[in-house]
């Protein structure tokens, strides 16, 4: 078990290897799933893009 | 503050490429505006800007999505390593470029833009050719090779770091998924230090127009989340024969700019 995770490990940290795994391990339409936590990544990132454009229209 | 929607749109299209294919916003949309009529001190500065921003968001979105993995944890991995050198390198190149101008170095602009655009153009053909028989083993000094010939050509102000630094990558063995993420996060670094250039030359009395910076913003923005999530959903093989062909458009769009 301790000898697949590193293995896992060594996998992931040679350059490209995390989304070399991905494409081989999930399908399509697996790979179209996101995560709750990458959803409230792109809520936050627009809430910075609304605030910005404030900024822009307040000051341009 | 007006927002232009047919700026909007070719900004999302040129950054849904640029953080997907790895190049195509400076070199693709820069002479696009410029037909339009747009001043280069309406064009330059701004799309300097919006890279800063779009830049960095594409980074840090394709690091979420995982088709790279940044960490600052030590020991730092190969992959934030190859980012920050390429990011160093074109960082380097802004400030030779700020020297050129500063002492008035007079170059001979077509010649170098000729040169890049031919260079460009080849790298997308190579790329194309050896599809089949690519090697993948990771060669580090071929790409700081490449990186060093970017760093260079942008530094004399003929532009096409993205493409060489992209299809550089690629040659160097480097899965196209996360050779695009890198070049999108160093890209990003590389316009913070192009719009401080910018910054420091208009306290010199060079007025910046501002009028294209929210619909470029805009249109950038909205790409720099989307592609991250498509390069992530898409299968490798495609965009191993996307990035070449673009790299050809693009090498053949700057032909045609400067000889038509």
């Amino acid at each position: 078990m301790e000898n697949e995770t590193q293995s896992k490990n060594i996998y992931i940290n040679e350059i490209g290897n995390i989304a070399k795994m991905i494409d081989k391990e999930m399908t399509i339409f697996e790979r179209m799933k996101i995560k709750s936590d990458s959803l409230k990544k792109m809520g936050f990132a627009l809430f910075f893009y609304l605030v910005t454009m404030i900024i822009f229209a307040l000051f341009l | 503050m007006e927002l232009l929607i047919s700026i909007v749109i070719l900004a999302f299209l040129f950054e849904t490429m640029d953080s997907s294919a790895g190049m195509g916003f400076g070199t693709g949309l820069t002479p696009l505006l410029f037909l339009l009529g747009y001043e280069p001190l309406q064009v330059v500065p701004i799309l300097l800007m919006s890279e800063a921003i779009t830049g960095i968001t594409a980074g840090i979105f394709h690091n979420e999505f995982q088709n790279v993995k940044f960490s600052l944890k030590k020991p730092i991995n190969s992959e934030t390593r190859i980012m920050a050198t390429i990011a160093g390198i074109g960082c380097l190149a802004i400030l030779l470029s700020v020297f050129i101008t500063y002492f008035a170095i007079v170059l001979p602009k077509n010649v170098i833009k000729t040169y890049v655009a031919i260079l460009v153009l080849v790298m997308g053909l190579v790329g194309m050719i050896s599809l089949k028989n690519r090697k993948t083993n990771y060669r580090p000094k071929l790409l700081m090779g490449f990186s060093a010939l970017a760093g260079f050509n942008k530094g004399i102000g003929a532009g096409g770091y993205g493409p060489v630094v992209m299809m550089g990558q690629i040659f160097s063995g480097i899965y196209e998924k996360t050779a695009t993420a890198i070049v999108s996060l160093a890209e990003g670094f590389v316009s913070i230090v192009g719009v401080a250039s910018f910054l420091l030359i208009s306290s010199y009395g060079v007025t910046i127009d501002y009028v294209l910076l929210p619909s470029i913003f805009t249109g950038g923005f909205i790409a720099a989340l989307i592609s991250p999530y498509m390069v992530r959903v898409l299968p490798n093989k495609i965009w191993r024969i996307v990035i070449p062909v673009y790299a050809i458009c693009m090498g053949i769009i700057t032909l045609l700019k400067l000889y038509l």
